[in-house]
């Protein structure tokens, strides 16, 4: 069984044509800078911002940190056999979001709150995914 | 504002293999009506819980459990967000009681998790992590499916921050199964669950083990409710001293305490000020347990225990049966039964009803139910609390 597609809906369609570009976009506030994800109105409520608040999708550094994170012993789903043990992570970004995804690359018991790791885009089974993987300071 | 009472309660446990949702929520229905002693043509309402609303378009279903039970009903509505809707229902009967709409509301919610998922012969078989997630979140390219694929993080993160350990979890669950342990109802009856078997147990999603993820199970419960002036005459009336709701979706994933943490505070603010009670009023406490992090942080939250001291207070605190804070007295979810967002009530209402045979409280008169849920997969998480406060007065 193959990767299950993104559900791709037209909040977040500009982030997923940006990860098959190969770039981590993230929402940001025109006004005064602020950086989003997922999409939302900015939270300093400017007033008479146009529709949506003023936001675009711009490049994030893709850097961040791992907040918190789980290991599946069990694939929940078929298509999962072959991938046991994973990682899931909450990354907290460098810009303050808080992103969810794989960590990669990095033996399921080495993975730590804290740790540094920087988002890459990868293609799995034919689906372009952003994952976290380890990512030294300064590297 | 009229006070409000739940005179009537039915239940159904065990499988129901072979039964519809709607029929399981009607003969519920059936049972709380003669319950409450009134008679089926006196429920002008009715309210379903369900674990997720109006998905597919404007009608959820073809058919509902008001139609087949026969009740004369004025006002029918699923709701459902997941975990917190048995708050909702109680309030919406209250409006509804207000303005003189309804006397008698009828609210029911059910799960046929068990039996489907045998009938769909699911891969995994793991306990509580068969019930299908719907389509098309984002997350589950990432695997991230189930609800213990990100309810795990909460447990995770308050490790991280406070030391929690693994055993401080296994006190949770097997003080719940000591409780269903005393409840012939409960799923896990007759099945003990020592600390050392949970510490040995292999980890499903870690840090979580088997035994840190609710029950799958059949079943439905049904209530009534009404003002107090028609209940003085029921014979069992327990009052609605408080309901109070909590969010902390606008905050999620820039507020980071939101994964350390429930939105219990002004849900019990509210519920609290209205019942005018504190926690020392409390005889029983019924949570919202669909995992053991959930009872770690509402511990917690409530102000049971400081935050972060939920393991410390672990260690010298019995929740179990003879504990001096009976929590989840019948096994809760995670022992005894998934009755969608009810389980809590039906608890509490044996309690206070001194009907809980076998693990009946001495002097209950108040109980505390809550809520939890709310949207279960990236980005948003289970942002939603309520807090009921119960009692025999
Ligand atoms: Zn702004």
């Amino acid at each position: 069984m193959t990767v299950p597609t993104p559900n791709i809906d037209n909040d977040n369609r500009a982030f997923w044509e940006g990860v098959d570009e190969g770039k981590f976009l993230l929402a940001r506030c025109g006004v005064c800078g602020s950086w989003y994800w997922p999409i939302s109105y900015c939270r300093q409520a400017h007033p008479a911002a146009p529709f949506m608040g003023d936001l675009s999708w711009v490049e994030g550094s893709g850097r961040g940190a791992v907040f918190a994170f789980n290991v599946h012993h069990v694939a929940l789903e078929g298509w999962l056999a072959d991938r046991i043990p994973y990682v899931n992570a909450i990354i907290e970004l460098d810009e303050g979001p808080m992103f969810g995804t794989n960590v990669v690359d990095c033996p399921t018991g080495e993975v730590r709150v804290g740790m540094p790791v920087r988002i890459v885009i990868r293609d799995v089974d034919g689906v372009k995914l952003p994952l976290a993987v380890p990512a030294p300071a300064g590297a | 504002m009229t006070d409000l009472a739940i005179v009537g309660m039915g239940m159904l446990t065990g499988t129901q293999a072979g039964r519809s949702m709607r029929s399981i929520l009607a003969e519920a229905s059936r049972l709380a009506i003669e319950d409450a002693g009134i008679d089926r043509s006196q429920v002008t309402a009715a309210v379903e819980v369900r674990s997720a609303a109006g998905r597919g378009g404007r009608a959820g279903s073809s058919d509902a459990f008001p139609r087949l039970l026969g009740l004369p009903v004025d006002f029918y509505q699923p709701i459902g967000r997941g975990g917190t809707g048995g708050a909702f229902a109680v309030a919406i009967a209250g409006m509804l009681i207000d303005r003189g709409i309804a006397n008698y509301v009828v609210i029911a919610g059910g799960s046929l998790d068990y039996s489907e998922s045998k009938r769909a012969k699911s891969s995994s078989g793991a306990k509580g992590t068969v019930r299908i997630e719907p389509e098309g979140y984002w997350g589950r390219p990432f695997g991230d499916l189930r609800a213990v694929s990100h309810h795990s993080f909460f447990a995770s993160r308050h490790m991280h921050e406070y030391g929690t350990t693994s055993r401080h979890l296994g006190l949770i669950a097997t003080q719940l199964r000591d409780w269903a342990l005393l409840n012939p109802q409960a799923r896990y009856y007759g099945r003990p669950l020592t600390l050392e078997q949970y510490e040995a147990e292999d980890y499903l999603v870690y840090p979580y083990r088997r035994d840190d993820v609710c029950v799958m199970t059949d079943g439905a419960v049904a209530m009534v409710v009404t003002g107090a002036d028609r209940a003085r005459d029921s014979e069992h009336p327990v009052s609605v001293r408080g309901i109070g709701f909590g969010e902390a979706m606008a905050q999620l994933w820039w507020e980071k305490r939101n994964y350390t943490s429930l939105a219990v505070q002004n849900a019990k603010q509210q519920a609290f000020g209205q019942a005018g009670i504190t926690l020392d009023d409390i005889d029983c406490v019924q949570f919202y347990d669909c995992f053991t992090g959930e009872v770690l942080l509402q511990l917690e939250d409530y102000g049971w225990a400081g935050k972060g001291e939920g393991g410390a207070f672990l260690e010298s605190t019995r929740i179990g049966p003879g504990g001096t804070l009976p929590v989840n007295t019948g096994g809760g979810l995670m022992s005894a039964y998934h009755f969608g967002d009810l389980t809590g009530f039906s608890e509490a209402l044996l309690q206070l009803r001194g009907q809980a045979t076998g693990r009946q409280l001495e002097n209950c008169g108040t109980a505390l139910v809550t809520g939890h849920g709310g949207e279960v997969l990236n980005p948003g998480m289970c942002s939603a609390h309520s807090t009921v406060v119960l009692s025999t007065e």
